[in-house]
C-alpha cells in the first residue's frame, strides 16, 4: 500500500528515516491476520518540537501565525522536514526566521493562497493535504481538518466566529432519471459479491473471526453481510466502490510500470497482486450492479432537478466554544480502528478501538460491545491540563441505545472499576457524573456520584448533548441539551489534588474490565458523535452555544425549479444532514432565488415530496401538507424537519416533486384500501363460562335473599374479591377460586339461616314450611327421607336450581339442570347412604353417600352438636352451601 | 362472626360432598322457552332469575311465537333487573376506566369501583341515549339529590373526589332504576360542565373523556397519548399496533418522539412512525388538558390561561423532551386532524359528514364516535359480555354486522341504543 509515509520516504530524505524505523515496529500490532497486511501505521506521536532561535515576530499577526500555525507544523514529523529554508517551497515553516515563514504562508502558489484566512478550507496547505499530500496520520481529511483548524485559530483569534454560508448555484443541473437502488433482499448479493467477501475478508470482517473487525460484511449470514456491505458498494460506479478502491483504485495507473502495485492501497490483498484482486472484486460488484433493474421515474410527476448530498454546500454548523478545549474526538474517519483527537492540543490523545463497534456515516462510533481507549501516557495531558486549572467539562453528543443498561461508562478516565478521576455514566434514564477530588470529599472512585433525577428521565435513547462541569465553588453540574438539569452535587466541592496521572481514558467501557472475546460485563451500548474535554467549567451560555452548534456536517442542497416556473435562478433549498447510518434529515425547505433583483410574483406551491433514486420516498414525507404561495426570496416553506431512509448514502439521487408548483400540477389520488379478507374461523370455544366475582356475589345475594351490603357479607366479599374469578373462561378457573366461592357461599348461608326473617321466607314459607330451627337435629329432621328433609331440599332446589313456575312443580323446572331427585339423592336420600369412611375423598359420587348422613357422623365425632338447635342450623347451612357454592350457581 | 368449629365442619362436609353431582346448570343451551329465558336473563344480569320474572319472560317468548322480536322483548324485561346495571354494565365498563384494564382497579379499595365514567355509561344505556354521545357530549350522570340526605347520605358529586360514587355503590339500589316512593331515578343526567366547578365550559367537555375518572386514568402525567390510545382501544377496539400505517406523513409527530431510537432510524420508520403519524395529530386535540394529581381533578387551560412553560394554552406535557427531534412538530394549539381518513385506516369507516379536522377534544371525540369502528366495537364488546366469547366464525361475524345495523336504527329512541345490542346479542346466544 502506498501510504503517506511511503510518499514521504520518496520525497524527503534522511530526516524521515529515523522516524520510519521507529514507526515500523508498531505496524504488526495493528495488522489483521486475515491476509497480507500492507497497511502502514499512522504517526500518532506528538510533533517533535523544534526550538525557535530566530528573530522575534515582527508584528502581532506574525506572533499569532507563529503560535497557531508555525509552532504546530514546524516539527520535523509535520511539515518541518521539507518546507524549511533550503527545502521545498513554500517554506512556510522555515525555522531560521518566522517572519519569512509568515511571508511564505501568505504567498500565492499556482494561483492559490498558501494560507487563505478568509476561507481557510481553500488554503493550499489544506487542499493539498486533503488530496493526499504528506498526511502524518492515516486519514488525509483528519490532517487537513487539523491544519484548517490551525489556520482558523490564527484568523479568528478564537474559534468561535460563525461563518456565513454563501450559496452558489450548482454548476451542472441534472434531470432525475432511471436510478438503481439496492434490492431489499440479499439474494443477488449472495450470488455475486458475498462469495468473494467470504473467501477473502472473513478473516477479520466477520463476527465469528478471532480477529473480528467491523464492519462485518463478511458474515456467513448473507442478510447480515449485505446490510453491512452496502456502504462499501457503489452500484452506479462499481469501480469507485470502497471494496475495490481499498485494494486498488483501477482508475489510477501505476506510477511504476514495472510495479503494478504502485498507487494501490492493497488492503489485505490475498494474492499479493493488488490490481488483480481489485479486478476480481470489481467483476463481482459489476455483476451485482448489472443485476439491478433501474427504477424508472414517473413521467407525470412535477419534479425538480436532481441533487446528491455530496453536491451540497457544506456547512460546518454553528460555531462552538472551544477556547479551553484540551481534547476533541469528532469521529470523522468513518473507518479504521483509531479515533483521532482533533483538538490540535498536543500531545494528541488518539483512541484505539476494540471489540464490536461501527463507524457512523453521520460521524460517530456506535459501540455494540467494544471500547475506545487511550493509554495512561497518551491521556496524561488530561490530567496535567485539568489539574492546572482545577476545573473541567466533559462534553459529548451521545445516543444511548436503550434506557435499560445500568452503571455503564460512556466516558471514563480511570484504571479500573474502582479507581477513576472522572466518568460520565449511564444508569437507565440517568446520567451519572463521577469525580474524584480531595479524598475527604470524593472517594478514589469519584463517589458519591451526582445523578440526574430519575423522575426527570433526562437520559433518552436518542441523540443528546450532555455536558458535565466541575469547578471549585460550584461542584458538579449536569447539562442535557443545553439545560441545567438542576441536580445538585451531593457533596461539597474540593480540589483535584488526588487525581492520578496513571489512568487510561476510555469510551464505552471500563478500563481493564473487558476481554477481547467478551466485553459485555461492562460494555455501554450506544453511539458517541462527538466528545470534548475542556479544562474550564463551561458556562451555561457556552454550553448552549455548543448545543446550538449541533453535531455532524450540514449540507445545503439547492434543487433547481427554474424549468418549472417562469422565474430563473429559482431553487428550493434544503438543509440536509446524515442523521444516522440509515437516514438523512431534511429540514426547512426554503425558496431561494440566486438571481439579481428577481421578480418573483406569486408562485403557488403545494404538496412537496422528496424523491430518491427515481421514486418518491415511501416513508417520511413530511412536507406533503405544504400549501402556500411563494412571493419573496428566501421564503421558508416549512420549519419542520423530516428524515428519509437513505439507500446508497451520499450518492443517492434526490429530487423534489410537487403536487402544485406554478402552473404545473400532479394529482395524487390515494386508492381505497382493499377490503380485508374474512378472518379464518377460530377454534370452537365454550359458550358457557363461570360467573365472575360480582356476579357470584350478587347471585348468592339474589338466591338467598341476603342483601349484598350486609356488613358481614361485604367484609367477607371484600376480603375474597381477588380470590374469585375475574374472567368468564374456564381456562383460568383454579382451585383457589373454588375455595373462595365456597367460603362466600357459606357466609351467605350462615346469614340466611341465622336471620329468622330471611330463613322463614326461604324455608318456612309454604309449601316448604320448614321452621324447626329451634329444635335439635333428630327432632327437626326426623328419620329417613322425612318430609322435613325434603322440605329443605325442595326450597333449595326451587329457589336455586330448578326455578319452576310454581313451587315443587317438576313439570316446569328448568330442563337443563339437575333434577329434584338428583339433588335429593346428593343431600338427604337414605338410599344413598355413605359407604366406608365418610371423610375419605370419594372416588365417585355414588359411594360418597348423602350429605345429611355424612354430617350425622360429625355428631358422633363431636364436632357438631346435633343435640342442639344450633346443630340443625348447621345442617341447613351445610346443605345450603353445598348448593349455593356448586357449579349450578357458578356456571353461567 | 362464624363459629370456627362449625365453619370447619361445614367446609369439610362440602369437600366430602363434592360438587361432582351438582355440575350441570341451566347455563347449557336448550330449546325450551323457559330455559332460553333463563339463559338470556342470566347472561344479561349475571344472576339467576326468580320464578316470577322467568314466568314473565317465558310468557313473552311464547306469546310472541318464539320470534326474535319476542326474545328481544324478553331481554328488555330481564334488563330491568338491577344487576344488569350494577354488575354487568359496571364490570363491562370498569376496565375502560384504568390503564391496567382491570375489572377490579388497583385503587378500588380506597376509591371504590363505580365512578363518574361508569355511571355516565350506565345512565346513557338506561335512557337509551345515542350511545355515541358518551364520548363527546356535555353529559354526566350523578346520584339523585334525594340520595344525598339520610338515610342514604351519599356525598355530593365532586370533580376532585370519587366519594359520591364510592358511597353510591354500597347502597342496595338499582343504578338503572328507581328508589323511594314516589319512585325517583337513582341516576340523573346533568350538564358535566356544571359539575366541574367552572373548570370546563360545555364546549370543552367530551363525555367520559373529561369525566374525573377518565382524566385521572388517562390525562395523568405523560403526554395525554394514553387518553387517545385507550379511547381507541376501548371504543374503537383497535390498539395502536392495529392501526399502524407508516405511509402517513410524519409532519405532526411531536418533538419528543425520537427519530432514531438508540441510534437506529429504521426503528422509527418501521415502528414509531406508523402509530405516531396518525396518533399525534389526533392527540393534539387534548393539548389544553391535564390531570392535576395534587388537586385530584382535571386541569384545563381556558382561553387566556397560558401555561408558564409553553407561553400558550398548550400544556407543558406537549413540549417535553423537545430536543429529541427539535425540528419535529411543536404543538401550538388544540387543532387536530385525522390522517387515518386515508390509507388502510380508512376501513375504520369515518363519517364523511364530518370534516376530519377541528379544534379541541369534543370534535375529535365525535370523529371517533361517529366511525363505523365505534359502532362495531360496542357491538363486539356487548357480544363478548353476553355470549362469554368473541365472535368465532362467519355466522357470528354476520350476526355482529346484523346487530350493528340494528344498533344504528331507532328502536325505543333515536338509535345507537346499547340496550338493544344487549338484547340482540342475548337473543343470538340464548
Amino acid at each position: 500500500m502506498s501510504t503517506a509515509l511511503d510518499k514521504m520516504k520518496n520525497n524527503c530524505s534522511s530526516a524521515w528515516k529515523a522516524v520510519l524505523v521507529s514507526l515500523f515496529a508498531l505496524v504488526s500490532v495493528y495488522g489483521c491476520g486475515g491476509g497480507e497486511s500492507t497497511s502502514s501505521n499512522p504517526n500518532l506521536g506528538a510533533p517533535i518540537v523544534v526550538g525557535y532561535t530566530g528573530p522575534a515576530p515582527a508584528t502581532a499577526d506574525v506572533q499569532a501565525f507563529k503560535i497557531n500555525v508555525w509552532d504546530n507544523l514546524s516539527a520535523t514529523n509535520r511539515c518541518g522536514s521539507c518546507h524549511v529554508a533550503g527545502g521545498q517551497s513554500p517554506q512556510f515553516v522555515r525555522q531560521d526566521d518566522v517572519n519569512l515563514a509568515y511571508s511564505a504562508a501568505n504567498s500565492v502558489v499556482n494561483g492559490q493562497l498558501v494560507i487563505n484566512l478568509a476561507a481557510p478550507d481553500q488554503s493550499l496547505m489544506v487542499t493539498k493535504v486533503r488530496n493526499g499530500h504528506q498526511c502524518w496520520l492515516a486519514d488525509n481529511n483528519i490532517c487537513a481538518d487539523t491544519i484548517q483548524g490551525y489556520i482558523e485559530a490564527w484568523g479568528n483569534g478564537t474559534s468561535t466566529t460563525s461563518k456565513e454560508i454563501v450559496l452558489e448555484a450548482p454548476t451542472v443541473l441534472r434531470d432525475p432519471g432511471a436510478s438503481k437502488s439496492f434490492p431489499t433482499d440479499s439474494s443477488l448479493f449472495a450470488s455475486t459479491i458475498h462469495p468473494v467477501l467470504l473467501a477473502h475478508c472473513a478473516g477479520c470482517h466477520s463476527e465469528t473471526s478471532t480477529n473480528k473487525q467491523s464492519p462485518f460484511f463478511a458474515n456467513s449470514d448473507p442478510d447480515s453481510a449485505y446490510n453491512n456491505a452496502k456502504q462499501k458498494i457503489n452500484i452506479d460506479s462499481p469501480g469507485d466502490s470502497r471494496f475495490v478502491v481499498r485494494l486498488c483504485d483501477l482508475n489510477v495507473p501505476p506510477s511504476d510500470p514495472l510495479d503494478t502495485n504502485t498507487n494501490c492501497q492493497g488492503h489485505n490483498s490475498w494474492s499479493g497482486d493488488f490490481r488483480a484482486d481489485a479486478n476480481v472484486m470489481l467483476t463481482a460488484i459489476q455483476n451485482f450492479a448489472n443485476g439491478i433493474t433501474p427504477t424508472q421515474i414517473d413521467p407525470s410527476l412535477v419534479i425538480s432537478k436532481l441533487m446528491r448530498v455530496e453536491d451540497g454546500i457544506v456547512s460546518a454548523g454553528g460555531a462552538r466554544h472551544e477556547a479551553n478545549l484540551i481534547a476533541l474526538w469528532e469521529f470523522k474517519t468513518k473507518q479504521g480502528n483509531i479515533a483521532y483527537d482533533t483538538s490540535n492540543i498536543e500531545p494528541a490523545t488518539h483512541l484505539n478501538l476494540f471489540g464490536e463497534y461501527n463507524w457512523l456515516g453521520s460521524y460517530g462510533i456506535q459501540f455494540i460491545n467494544g471500547a475506545a481507549q487511550a493509554s495512561a501516557a497518551d491521556a496524561r495531558k488530561l490530567h496535567d491540563l485539568i489539574k492546572s486549572t482545577g476545573e473541567y467539562s466533559i462534553e459529548a453528543w451521545v445516543v444511548p441505545e436503550n434506557v435499560a443498561q445500568s452503571d455503564r461508562n460512556i466516558i471514563s478516565y480511570s484504571s479500573n472499576a474502582t479507581s477513576r478521576n472522572f466518568a460520565m455514566k449511564q444508569t437507565q434514564y440517568n446520567y451519572e457524573f463521577y469525580n474524584r477530588s480531595e479524598s475527604s470529599i470524593n472517594l478514589g472512585n469519584g463517589t458519591p456520584f451526582l445523578t440526574t433525577d430519575p423522575n426527570d428521565e433526562d437520559l433518552q435513547a436518542t441523540l443528546q448533548h450532555v455536558v458535565m462541569t466541575y469547578k471549585v465553588g460550584e461542584g458538579r453540574k449536569i447539562y442535557v441539551n443545553g439545560q441545567d438539569t438542576g441536580d445538585t452535587d451531593p457533596v461539597a466541592y474540593g480540589l483535584l489534588t488526588d487525581w492520578s496521572n496513571n489512568y487510561a481514558f476510555i469510551l464505552g467501557n471500563e478500563v481493564g474490565s473487558y476481554r477481547a472475546d467478551d466485553m459485555n460485563n461492562s460494555a455501554w451500548k450506544g453511539s458517541v458523535r462527538l466528545v470534548a474535554i475542556h479544562n474550564r467549567a463551561l458556562t451555561p451560555a457556552q454550553i448552549q452555544q455548543n448545543f446550538d452548534a449541533g453535531v455532524g456536517e450540514k449540507y445545503y442542497l439547492l434543487f433547481s425549479i427554474s424549468h418549472l416556473i417562469s422565474v430563473p435562478d429559482s431553487y428550493i433549498l434544503m438543509e440536509v444532514t446524515q442523521f444516522d447510518n440509515y437516514s438523512f434529515q431534511f429540514s426547512k425547505p426554503t425558496y431561494v432565488n440566486l438571481g439579481t433583483n428577481p421578480t418573483i410574483g406569486s408562485i403557488p406551491v403545494k404538496g412537496l415530496r422528496i424523491g430518491i433514486n427515481g421514486k418518491e420516498a415511501a416513508v417520511g414525507q413530511g412536507y406533503i401538507n405544504v400549501d402556500t404561495t411563494i412571493t419573496t426570496n428566501n421564503q421558508v416553506l416549512s420549519d419542520l424537519g423530516t428524515i428519509i431512509p437513505l439507500e446508497k448514502g451520499f450518492t443517492d439521487d434526490f429530487f423534489l416533486s410537487f403536487e402544485v408548483l406554478g402552473s404545473n400540477s400532479h394529482v395524487y389520488v390515494e386508492a381505497d384500501p382493499p377490503t380485508p379478507a374474512a378472518p379464518a374461523d377460530s377454534e370452537d370455544v365454550s359458550d358457557i363460562g363461570v360467573r365472575t366475582f360480582d356476579e357470584v356475589n350478587q347471585t348468592m345475594s339474589a338466591l338467598t335473599g341476603v342483601p349484598f351490603n350486609n356488613t358481614n357479607i361485604m367484609n367477607k366479599f371484600n376480603s375474597l374479591k381477588q380470590q374469585l374469578p375475574s374472567k368468564e373462561t374456564f381456562i383460568g378457573f383454579v382451585s383457589a377460586h373454588s375455595i373462595g366461592i365456597s367460603q362466600l357461599a357459606f357466609e351467605y348461608c350462615n346469614e340466611l339461616v341465622e336471620d329468622s326473617t330471611l330463613r322463614a321466607n326461604f324455608f318456612g314459607a309454604a309449601p316448604y314450611n320448614f321452621n324447626s330451627f329451634d329444635q335439635n337435629v333428630s327432632t327437626a329432621f326426623g328419620t329417613g327421607l322425612s318430609t322435613q328433609k325434603q322440605a329443605v331440599v325442595n326450597a333449595l332446589y326451587d329457589r336455586m336450581i330448578g326455578i319452576p313456575a310454581t313451587a315443587t312443580d317438576n313439570a316446569t323446572v328448568l330442563s337443563t339442570t339437575i333434577t329434584r331427585a338428583q339433588l335429593m339423592t346428593e343431600l338427604v336420600d337414605p338410599a344413598n347412604a355413605p359407604a366406608g369412611d365418610p371423610f375419605a375423598i370419594p372416588s365417585t359420587s355414588t359411594n360418597a353417600g348423602n350429605l345429611f348422613d355424612r354430617l350425622m357422623r360429625s355428631c358422633s365425632e363431636g364436632s357438631v352438636s346435633c343435640t342442639t338447635a344450633q346443630g340443625t342450623k348447621d345442617f341447613v347451612k351445610a346443605m345450603c352451601t353445598a348448593v349455593l357454592g356448586s357449579a349450578v350457581t357458578l356456571v353461567q | 362472626m362464624v363459629n370456627a368449629n362449625r365453619y370447619h365442619t361445614v367446609i369439610r362436609a362440602l369437600l366430602l360432598a363434592g360438587f361432582a353431582g351438582i355440575t350441570t346448570s341451566y347455563a347449557l343451551a336448550d330449546a325450551t322457552s323457559r330455559a332460553q329465558a333463563a339463559r338470556i336473563y342470566d347472561r344479561l344480569t349475571g344472576v339467576p332469575p326468580t320464578a316470577a320474572v322467568l314466568n314473565t319472560m317465558e310468557s313473552i317468548i311464547d306469546s310472541g311465537s318464539k320470534s326474535d322480536a319476542a326474545y328481544v322483548d324478553a331481554a328488555y324485561e330481564a334488563m330491568k333487573n338491577k344487576n344488569f346495571y350494577n354488575v354487568t354494565l359496571v364490570n363491562m365498563v370498569t376496565p375502560w376506566t384504568n390503564e391496567e384494564q382491570a375489572v377490579i382497579p388497583l385503587d378500588s379499595e380506597t376509591e371504590g369501583t363505580l365512578n363518574d365514567y361508569t355511571a355516565t355509561v350506565i345512565g346513557a344505556v338506561r335512557d337509551d341515549l345515542d350511545f355515541r354521545r358518551i364520548l363527546f357530549d356535555d353529559i354526566l350522570y350523578v346520584a339523585n339529590d334525594d340520595l344525598l340526605v339520610a338515610p342514604y347520605n351519599v356525598p355530593a358529586y365532586s370533580y376532585s373526589s370519587n366519594a359520591h360514587y364510592k358511597t353510591l355503590e354500597t347502597l342496595d339500589v338499582n343504578l338503572g332504576g328507581t328508589f323511594g316512593s314516589p319512585a325517583k331515578d337513582v341516576l340523573v343526567s346533568v350538564s358535566q360542565a356544571s359539575k366541574t366547578g367552572g373548570e370546563l365550559t360545555p364546549a370543552e367537555t367530551a363525555g367520559v373523556i373529561t369525566t374525573r375518572a377518565g382524566a385521572k386514568a388517562f390525562f395523568t402525567m405523560g403526554t395525554n397519548r394514553a387518553m387517545f390510545r385507550f379511547t381507541m382501544l376501548n371504543h374503537l377496539c383497535n390498539d395502536m399496533e392495529q392501526v399502524k400505517d407508516v405511509t402517513r406523513t410524519p409532519d405532526r409527530i411531536q418533538q419528543d418522539v425520537s427519530r432514531s431510537p438508540g441510534g437506529d432510524s429504521r426503528i422509527f420508520f418501521n415502528a414509531c412512525l406508523g402509530c405516531h403519524s396518525g396518533m399525534d395529530p389526533m392527540n393534539q386535540a387534548f393539548a389544553y388538558y391535564n390531570y392535576d394529581d395534587a388537586a385530584g381533578k382535571l386541569d384545563f387551560n381556558a382561553s387566556g390561561e397560558l401555561d408558564p412553560d409553553t407561553g400558550t394554552r398548550v400544556k407543558k406535557k406537549y413540549r417535553i423532551n423537545e430536543y429529541n427531534f427539535v425540528t419535529g412538530y411543536k404543538t401550538v394549539d388544540d387543532s387536530w386532524i385525522n390522517y387515518w381518513r386515508n390509507g388502510p385506516n380508512k376501513l375504520l369507516g369515518w363519517d364523511q359528514s364530518l370534516q376530519g379536522s377541528g379544534n379541541g377534544a369534543k370534535s375529535m371525540a365525535q370523529e371517533l364516535a361517529y366511525s363505523e369502528a365505534f359502532a362495531q366495537c360496542q357491538v363486539k364488546k356487548v357480544f363478548q359480555t353476553v355470549c362469554l366469547r368473541a365472535p368465532v366464525d362467519s355466522s357470528d361475524r354476520a350476526k355482529i354486522n346484523d346487530i350493528v345495523a340494528k344498533f344504528k336504527q331507532p328502536f325505543k329512541a333515536s338509535g345507537y341504543e346499547l340496550k338493544r345490542v344487549f338484547a340482540e346479542a342475548a337473543t343470538y346466544c340464548k
